[in-house]
């Protein structure tokens, strides 16, 4: 696995319902580095469009969304 | 200050009175974007999604007036909660949200008198959140109802408040818009299912066959229930007479528009069939026979009493172009100059309709969300 992918961190939010998600995975990006990957799993249906919208409004960039019936999985890199 | 609640119906009263408070959806742009809360008249509406709260929070509390009631709406009330205590932290004096979420104002079903007489009473349940009517009949001890919504709740409960008994539901089409509760009726309290052969060929569960000239009745003195077919939206599509003036016609006659013949993937074979239910059924209906149709576009459509119903005379007249095509050529070449495509979920709700496949309680809950597609004219950008 090359850096661009590494995943720096993993955030474990199944079970959460919004907005608990985003207010995690807004803390949980601070906390790897500019270009890093932070990996979140969620089981809320509403993720799949909740934090995409987070991260147009905050331009974390989403690198990955995929879904194994009610688990939801995100990469997220930090951009800024 | 604390963080006040309030329901889906209390919302659509207010609505309805024009009482001033400002609407905060903090859904996120697309979901907002999807699916809105529409009401019979303009709306003070703010879409701040609570995301921005989280990450921009003194910047999106400004976006909000202070002078305002504030009422706060989200998809499952977590987040409207969460921007609510946020609100109020700021000082903001009236901030209430929306119990349940979204999906109840999408359930809301609001009972309005068509006519009330000593023989029977015909009410229309409006749906504001999927814009679509159905209705009930009562007489002598039993109701009827007419494409009901999957909230069968609401019907039983209303039923019970009337002392009758749900005895019959009627399909005026197989629905790709919305989910039918007719099954679910049929499971609970035993309700018989009439509908369209032509359309309910494949379901899985019992119904007795709705036949061209068909005549039903409820209770001992009740009015005649006839049974009229008028293709064309669908192949089954059937309009329902009530006491040989009011026509529950699905999504055959709107009063704006008429029911898009193209959902089936055979727009042209379908739009001819319609266009032949027009210009004979149709045209042969007495003018002042009373439409009650299953979907509006926009409320002002509505009457003085915010009820959908017009006679077929000023549905002809407001509907000039369309009924004035006489040849099916120039029908079809109206048609498909409005095609546009149908939402992706409506293939498997058809399904769901006939009891082809099940899907969970959540799973109906995304699907039956939104405003139905069904008319055939495209909708005014407003």
């Amino acid at each position: 696995m090359s850096d661009a992918t590494k995943i720096s961190k993993s955030l474990d939010l199944k079970g959460l319902a919004c907005p608990m998600p985003v207010v995690k995975i807004s803390k949980g990006i601070k906390e790897v580095a500019v270009g890093e990957i932070l990996e979140a799993h969620t089981t809320d249906p509403g993720s799949l469009t909740d934090i995409p919208a987070w991260g147009r409004t905050t331009g974390h960039e989403i690198v990955d969304a995929s879904q194994d019936g009610e688990n939801i999985r995100f990469l997220i890199r930090r951009t800024s | 200050m604390t963080l006040g609640s309030f329901t889906a119906a209390e919302m659509f009263t207010w609505l309805v009175n024009q009482e001033d408070f400002l609407l905060l959806d903090v859904r996120n742009d697309e979901e907002f974007g999807r699916f809105k809360v529409e009401g019979p008249h303009p709306i003070e509406m703010l879409n701040v999604p609570y995301m921005e709260f989280i990450e921009m929070e003194a910047e999106s509390v400004a976006k909000i007036p202070r002078d305002k009631k504030v009422r706060i709406v989200c998809a499952k009330e977590g987040s409207s909660k969460f921007v609510g205590e946020i609100l109020v932290n700021h000082g903001f004096a009236d901030v209430a949200h929306l119990t349940v979420g979204i999906k109840s104002w999408g359930n809301l079903l609001a009972p309005a008198s068509i006519v009330q007489s000593e023989a029977y009473d015909l009410i229309q349940f409006r749906r504001p959140g999927k814009a679509s009517c159905s209705y009930g009949l009562v007489s002598g001890g039993e109701m009827a109802l007419f494409d009901p919504a999957k909230n069968i709740d609401a019907y039983l409960d209303f039923a019970r408040e009337q002392g009758s008994r749900l005895t019959k539901s009627f399909e005026t089409h197989r629905q790709a818009d919305y989910i039918s509760g007719s099954e679910g009726l049929h499971r609970r309290v035993g309700a018989e299912i009439v509908a369209p052969e032509g359309d309910f060929k494949e379901a899985v569960f019992p119904y007795t066959p709705a036949r061209h000239g068909d005549r039903h009745r409820l209770g001992s003195g009740g009015p005649e229930i006839e049974v009229i077919h008028t293709p064309g939206h669908t192949p089954g599509s059937t309009c329902y007479r009530i006491d040989g003036r009011y026509l529950i016609t699905g999504d055959t006659v709107f009063i704006q528009s008429i029911g898009r013949p193209d959902l089936g993937g055979m727009a042209e074979a379908w739009s001819r069939m319609l266009f032949t239910t027009m210009t004979t059924i149709l045209s042969d209906l007495p003018p002042e026979t009373i439409i009650l149709p299953g979907h509006y576009m926009d409320w002002e459509e509505a009457d003085e009493n915010l009820i959908f119903a017009a006679p077929m005379a000023a549905i002809r007249e407001r509907n000039a172009d369309i009924y004035a095509i006489d040849n099916p050529v120039d029908f079809y070449a109206f048609i498909k100059s409005n095609l546009r495509p149908q939402p992706e979920e409506y293939a498997k709700i058809r399904e769901i309709n006939a009891g082809l496949v099940q899907v969970d309680a959540d799973q109906q809950e995304i699907m039956d969300i939104g405003k139905n597609e069904c008319a055939a004219s495209l909708r005014a950008v407003s």
